[in-house]
């Protein structure tokens, strides 16, 4: 059934490629049909941006390490709690993604770029991740110790499945919009991690410093930045062709 | 007409039987333990760190490397081992009863207690294969405790001192019968366990975060279903310690003199104190794995205490009209 599913996946994605008048998936995608903006298929721009910084205001909490010694593969000494990172008084691992606006209604194509979750150091790189609905996401244990993926979907269908060796990958893909989905290792309870699946390409996650930039269509656009433990911030954003508007978001210490 | 024999060092008469009833003891003891290691799996949220089920990310249950029980699999795949265990002997243990034994109802009992262990292995699969689904989990965990009461159950009706015949006490108290008090008692025990294995398999156990007050409160905001749940456990407390209180004041009042009713009641009185220590710890360390696994095995032993002074009360007691 997993592997009929998986290829019915791939070939749904490798249909609408064939079809495709690009590489670029940003370069051509168009409003679905019956949408606003009428019939065809009219090329979009991605020649905006938004950029920002999310905020972390208050004091930031010490750095939780976490103790790996109940598995001796994991040999990693220098781990530390990841549920609120801040840098330079910037949040990092927020997502952030257009969640209303101009884009509502409309459809995308598919990225086909592999999005990869690694299992590294017994963590998992990166902690946040966001991926398109169909988009692959390649799963990978890096570590000389089991793991196992364990998607705590309440959307999609969740899963649990061993990766009990190095070098083993998985690819999977998710059929609708949640956020946040949170994958975790029940091995290591330490290990968490969070996935945001969205139909469109436009999302990202902040960095070093709380720092993010999408690139979008010129428009109007309703913008949500979600932490795992914060909670989420929503803000209404105007941008024009070519133009540049800077967006920060704040989250207080809880 | 008995003869006495020596059975490991000790005097019986010959068709006691005291080998099953040692090994029934002895299952009660592996299933109490067994508790405790499903305890340690929940609390160390490991209950889906071995994803495939009989097997062992894909090794044999029984061949699984050692090497590889790091982490989570140590709870998870100890916990199959010992459930394996405890589903061997409940396998001896039936046949041996089946064999030996002339009551019917007891070996009736046997074998209901063998299709529950058997029962409890494919909800224990199903709790991986379906990832923990709340329905399962909870149905898992008051099996055990069911089961634990049934091994408690044999290897009190194969005891010398029930074949011998225990000695006849007489209830001339004018309120609630004593036997009603101590099936209450367990009765509340069972239910307070049900609520303790729904808040923890709704992962409720700090939806109030503080202790003894409740968001600084007697009585919380019920927000959500967590609140809720994790209030009627401690609400339930109360009436459990109520009831224990009770009934070790009644027996401690009227039958101090009889040892088979008093200790389990005073163990009870221990046990239930151990219990709200580890209540209070549980919030305080923030479900430290070994409290919260010491708080879920205390609970079986109040049960396991409770259920056997209820069969005792039923053998032993009897009310003034039925005294004549």
């Amino acid at each position: 059934m997993r592997k009929s599913l998986f290829v019915v996946c791939l070939l749904s994605v490798l249909a609408y490629a064939g079809c495709g008048k690009s590489d670029d998936p940003f370069k051509d995608f168009g409003p679905a049909a019956g949408g606003n903006g009428g019939g065809g298929a009219a090329p979009v721009v991605t020649n905006a941006t938004v950029k920002g910084k999310i905020v972390f205001e208050g004091t930031a909490p010490m750095p939780k390490k976490i103790a790996t010694s109940s598995d001796p593969g994991c040999m990693n000494n220098d781990l530390y709690a990841e549920d609120t990172v801040v840098s330079d008084g910037g949040l990092e691992n927020v997502i952030i993604y257009l969640s209303g606006g101009d884009i509502t209604g409309k459809s995308f194509p598919v990225s086909k770029e592999v999005k990869t979750l690694d299992q590294h150091g017994c963590h998992y790189v990166p902690h946040a991740l966001t991926i398109q609905v169909g988009q692959p996401l390649k799963i990978v244990n890096s570590d000389n110790t089991a793991h196992n993926i364990h998607a705590w979907a309440m959307v999609n269908a969740p899963f649990n499945e061993s990766q009990s060796s190095k070098g083993v990958e998985t690819i999977k893909m998710f059929d609708k919009e949640e956020v946040l989905l949170p994958v975790k290792c029940d091995v290591h309870n330490w290990m968490n991690a969070f996935i945001g699946v969205f139909k469109h390409p436009f999302s990202t996650v902040s960095g070093k410093g709380g720092a993010y930039e999408l690139k979008l269509p010129a428009g109007t656009y309703e913008i949500t930045a979600e932490h795992e433990k914060l909670g989420s911030q929503k803000a209404m954003i105007t941008v024009a062709a070519d133009g540049s508007v800077d967006q920060n978001f704040t989250f207080k210490a809880q | 007409m008995s003869r006495n024999v020596h059975v490991a060092g000790s005097l019986h008469e010959e068709g006691e039987n005291i080998g099953l009833h040692r090994f029934a003891l002895f299952t009660a003891c592996s299933t109490a333990f067994l508790i405790f290691v499903g305890g340690l799996v929940t609390s160390n949220q490991a209950g889906l760190s071995v994803p495939d089920w009989p097997t062992s990310y894909g090794w044999n249950m029984f061949t699984f490397p050692y090497s590889k029980w790091v982490g989570g699999i140590f709870y998870e795949h100890g916990h199959r081992l010992v459930a394996s265990f405890v589903g061997f002997l409940t396998v001896i243990l039936a046949s041996w009863t089946w064999l030996r034994e002339s009551r019917l109802w007891l070996r009736v009992l046997s074998l209901i207690a063998l299709f529950s262990v058997i029962t409890q292995g494919i909800l224990g699969g199903l709790t991986v294969k379906y990832l923990l689904p709340t329905s399962i989990s909870m149905t898992h965990a008051c099996l055990a405790q069911t089961f634990f009461c049934m091994t408690i159950a044999l290897a009190f009706f194969t005891s010398p001192t029930w074949k011998h015949g225990l000695p006849r006490v007489q209830d001339t108290h004018q309120g609630i019968a004593l036997t009603t008090l101590c099936a209450l008692t367990t009765g509340c025990v069972y239910l307070q366990l049900l609520l303790g294995a729904w808040m923890r398999h709704t992962q409720s156990g700090l939806a109030i975060p503080d202790f003894p007050l409740a968001f600084g409160r007697v009585i919380p905001d019920f927000k959500d279903y967590h609140v809720a749940i994790h209030f009627a456990h401690r609400f339930g407390a109360i009436l459990v310690v109520a009831t224990i209180v009770w009934t070790f004041t009644r027996l401690w009042r009227e039958h101090r003199q009889n040892k088979l009713l008093l200790r389990p009641a005073i163990a009870m009185l221990v046990l239930v104190c151990a219990q709200l220590t580890f209540g209070a710890l549980t919030i305080w360390t923030e479900k430290s794995p070994i409290i919260t696994t010491a708080h879920v095995a205390t609970g079986a032993l109040i049960l396991g205490t409770s259920f056997l002074l209820t069969l005792r009360a039923f053998s032993m007691v009897a009310r003034e009209t039925e005294w004549q």
